[in-house]
């Protein structure tokens, strides 16, 4: 039993990050020039970078330590939240070393193992490693295959060695499934951790502090107070940069609702968990992935889910292609640039109210939210008011941009006659905490760092997301009577189907 | 600046327009009406109260910086206690801050002058200007006075101080224990102990180390190279290794020693630079083992290095600031119930009285 640093207590109330070498694969991608080493800069900027972190960087392209370095500095000077501080970087950038070697090749893997047993002899033999696996997908087997056949996956006694596992987690329950096997042939689960940086976003981890530290809404947090729930993310950009090559092969279900917008909801949707430890809270955040009904027919897709492509139109004032004129998009593409799908969770709690996610490109404007819209009060002492009582209470929590949450309640319009009008009550991260909230990447990384995975997925989770994701992508893809792709001019708030469907149950999307 | 209240205007720049006390209320909600701002925010009532000549205009200046990061309802008061007659003055301004090119986020401020006997009259002036059900922080600058008082610190959340502004320390905390019985909640903050942050968060980072942490039962000594005025910051890190570590504290004559846990002597040596930020180095030595956080004049970092024979690692972390509105700010941003400090008081308050 390791003897723990008494220094450490009470100094930040998170768990402890630990010293470790960081090998990042895939290191000279746009990942990790843009978001992995501009997070663990600003770590250390803060000064929570333990002492002792070496990152190496793992990759194809033969390039030496400083041509390495050099091309961080670049982008680290651009896109770096705290801006870029020369001494701070020459301190950091002195721990971090470029590795040479294909991702097939097992001599690679034998040298980088020298290369950290080097590394490790300086702490006594010991050293905690972190794989981030940032490559293409398509090279996670091999990595994970290649570094169990160095050795790479077990940890030294009293150390560790853990996984990052960057999306998309497969392509499909299948597939979800092998690379599952495969990594957990590798790496024990409570040390593989598949990132959704969504969930390291100030407003997704303020969700379980709004509704479990504040009496008011869980009594209300159920069936019998709420008429419905909405999950929007809406993108103002298209197929910019060469997206629309990998969009085509996953589409908006894929690529952000079997992940980013499920997990929203199974936070938003989840029981109290019985304490805040990582599988106390992911235990019950699988329970909801689990309890969607499944939309498991041609026919229950095309009642619930609509999917639509954007034709051409105009975003902030300037004229847009359609999707099918795209770059990098098939004219003849049946990938879905907008999706809207109707859920029902069959739990006791949630019996009987949709909740209804959207996520499209092209949209009017960038924004990601959660609504809660509350049952309309019993209208005996103010509908016989002229205009009658307008619209019900709804409860925002704003993702991004502008993080943060309203209330819309009704009250009274001063005057002489009794009329009411609905008021909102706003809260802004940016107006009432003035200082920038980190990125996600960076508590994430730090977190992994520490051992905490509450804020990453777990298998079950990914798997269950999958099998319901599946259903879907089938009935649109193998069934002979596919539901038919709907469309919207770009720039519109999506296809008139995807209001149908709200207005079929009685609602109608939030206007945004 | 002159104490007089003559010496500040009706319309001053710094504090805005004087008010009748009995309207601030109203004026308030005037100012609201006439100016373009789009937000008034508050997360917290923030008093802060000096006795030093000059301070609203000063601390005006600091509200100002200040709302930037923490929204509050801030009441500035200034206290001339050699003025006989009784006066009470009041001023009101808003301070705005630009957001997304717009003058969108406001926080309100209240401004006191008072004169003459003070006590009963300065308490319940606060008392009627509190922000309801937002958390009171009060800023106290400068020495404890005989306005301190029981009634008052029971409604205070957060208490401020400067310890190292004090001449007597010891005397200034045995006040203070007086006067909080009734408030067992209350949230002491010292600028003193804040002042050390970044020495105690890289000595916690290098013993995560097991080459360092392995060495810690054999520490043999302790030394801290401190600025003249702030001994009670190296004081506060002392008795933050001697309680986290487990050391037996054995003072006599004005020294300081520690005994550890297995009984063996720790030697403490405390040096004073009047030419040193306000903690220059503090070194840890168990045999060939140094752990050592400094920070040298004029650096905007502070360094972090572990030595055991070979073995060297070291990194950078940002320096602590060193003036009262950056370390208020400090203390407001890192909240919480700051328990480590009344952990370490008993300890702190005993090497006091060495």
């Amino acid at each position: 039993m390791t003897t723990p640093n008494p220094f450490r207590e009470d100094l930040v109330s998170r768990s402890r990050a630990e010293s470790c070498s960081i090998v990042i694969f895939g290191a000279t991608g746009d990942l990790t020039h843009r978001k992995l080493i501009p997070a663990l800069y600003n770590v250390a900027v803060d000064g929570e970078l333990p002492t002792g972190v070496k990152i190496i960087g793992f990759a194809r392209r033969d390039k030496s330590d400083a041509d390495f370095r050099s091309g961080l500095e670049e982008l680290n000077r651009k896109v770096s939240r705290s801006g870029h501080d020369s001494e701070i970087w020459e301190s950091f950038i002195q721990n971090v070393s470029y590795h040479t070697s294909e991702f097939s090749d097992p001599a690679g893997y034998r040298s980088l193992a020298e290369k950290l047993d080097a590394i490790d002899a300086d702490h006594g033999g010991k050293g905690n490693r972190l794989f981030y696996i940032a490559s293409a997908p398509e090279f996670f087997d091999e990595i994970l295959v290649n570094l169990k056949n160095a050795g790479l996956n077990e940890a030294k006694p009293g150390c560790w060695a853990r996984v990052i596992v960057e999306k998309p987690f497969g392509t499909d329950l299948a597939t979800a499934k092998r690379l599952n096997e495969v990594v957990n042939d590798t790496f024990q689960e409570r040390d593989t951790y598949r990132i959704d940086h969504y969930l390291g976003k100030e407003t997704a981890q303020n969700l379980m502090v709004l509704r479990f530290a504040n009496a008011i809404f869980e009594p209300l947090w159920n069936s019998k107070y709420i008429s419905h729930i909405q999950i929007t993310c809406s993108e103002n950009l298209g197929m910019e940069g060469g997206r629309g090559g990998y969009y085509e092969k996953s589409g908006a279900l894929r690529d952000m609702v079997q992940n980013h917008l499920l997990q929203l909801l199974s936070l938003v949707a989840m029981e109290p968990p019985t304490d805040l430890s990582a599988d106390g809270v992911r235990d019950e955040k699988v329970k909801v992935i689990r309890s969607l009904r499944q939309w498991d027919t041609p026919e229950k897709v095309a009642q619930n889910v609509v999917r639509a492509q954007y034709t051409a139109g105009h975003v902030d004032g300037n004229p847009v292609p359609g999707y099918r004129e795209e770059d990098r998009v098939s004219p003849q593409s049946n990938t879905e640039a907008y999706v809207a799908v109707r859920l029902l969770i069959d739990t006791w709690r949630w019996s009987g109210v949709p909740f209804y996610i959207r996520m499209g490109k092209r949209l009017p404007k960038r924004s990601t939210e959660i609504s809660i819209h509350f049952k309309e009060a019993p209208c005996v002492l103010f509908n016989a008011i002229s205009g009658g009582v307008p619209g019900s209470n709804v409860l925002v929590i704003r993702i991004q941009p502008d993080e943060g949450i309203s209330l819309r309640m009704v009250s009274k319009i001063p005057g002489t006659s009794l009329r009411l009008e609905p008021v909102k009550m706003d809260f802004h991260y940016a107006t009432s905490f003035g200082k920038g909230s980190p990125e996600a990447y960076e508590r994430l990384l730090l977190d992994a760092v520490a051992g905490d995975a509450t804020l990453f997925a777990r298998r079950d989770e990914v798997e269950e997301a999958w099998r319901f994701i599946d259903h879907i992508e089938r009935a649109w893809h193998q069934s002979p009577n596919p539901p038919p792709m709907a469309e919207f001019v770009a720039g519109s708030w999506g296809p008139k189907e995807a209001d149908d469907l709200l207005h079929s149950d009685g609602n109608a999307w939030r206007r945004l | 600046m002159s104490p007089s209240t003559d010496a500040i205007p009706d319309v001053c720049p710094e504090l805005g327009v004087a008010v009748p006390v009995a309207a601030i209320d109203l004026e308030l909600r005037k100012l609201w009406e006439q100016d373009d701002a789009r937000t008034n925010a508050s997360l917290m009532n923030l008093v802060v109260y000096s006795e030093k000549p000059g301070a609203l205009i000063e601390n005006s200046e600091i509200i100002r910086s200040l709302t930037r990061d923490h929204a509050c309802r801030a009441i500035l008061v200034g206290i001339d206690r050699t003025e006989p007659t009784p006066s009470l003055r009041a001023w009101i301004t808003a301070h705005c801050h630009l957001a997304d090119g717009r003058k969108s986020v406001c926080c309100e401020q209240i401004a006191f002058h008072l004169t003459g006997r003070v006590t009963g009259r300065f308490r319940n002036t606060v008392f009627a200007h509190l922000n309801s059900d937002l958390p009171l922080v009060f800023w106290w600058q400068g020495e404890l006075s005989d306005i301190l008082t029981e009634s008052l610190v029971r409604v205070m959340d957060r208490f401020i101080i400067d310890s190292s502004a004090w001449v007597n320390p010891a005397a200034s905390f045995a006040m203070i224990e007086e006067v909080s019985g009734s408030n067992p909640d209350l949230i002491i903050q010292d600028h003193a102990w804040t002042r050390s942050w970044q020495f105690r968060v890289g000595i916690a980072g290098l013993f995560d180390d097991p080459v360092a942490l392995q060495a810690l039962p054999y520490v043999q000594e302790v030394e801290i190279i401190h600025h003249s005025d702030h001994r009670n910051t190296a004081l506060q890190v002392l008795a933050w290794l001697a309680v986290q570590a487990g050391w037996k504290i054995i003072s006599s004559k004005g020294t300081i020693a520690f005994e550890s846990s297995g009984g063996s002597a720790i030697t403490v040596a405390l040096h004073a630079n009047p030419t040193s930020p306000p903690l220059s180095a503090v070194t840890i030595r168990a045999g060939t083992t140094q752990v050592q956080v400094t920070q040298k004049t004029g650096a905007s970092h502070v360094e972090r290095t572990l030595d055991a024979g070979p073995y060297h690692a070291s990194s950078l972390s940002p320096i602590d600031p060193t003036i009262s509105a950056e370390l208020v700010a400090v203390q407001l941003a890192r909240g919480g119930r700051n328990s480590l400090y009344q952990k370490i008081l008993p300890a702190f308050r005993a090497m006091l009285e060495a």
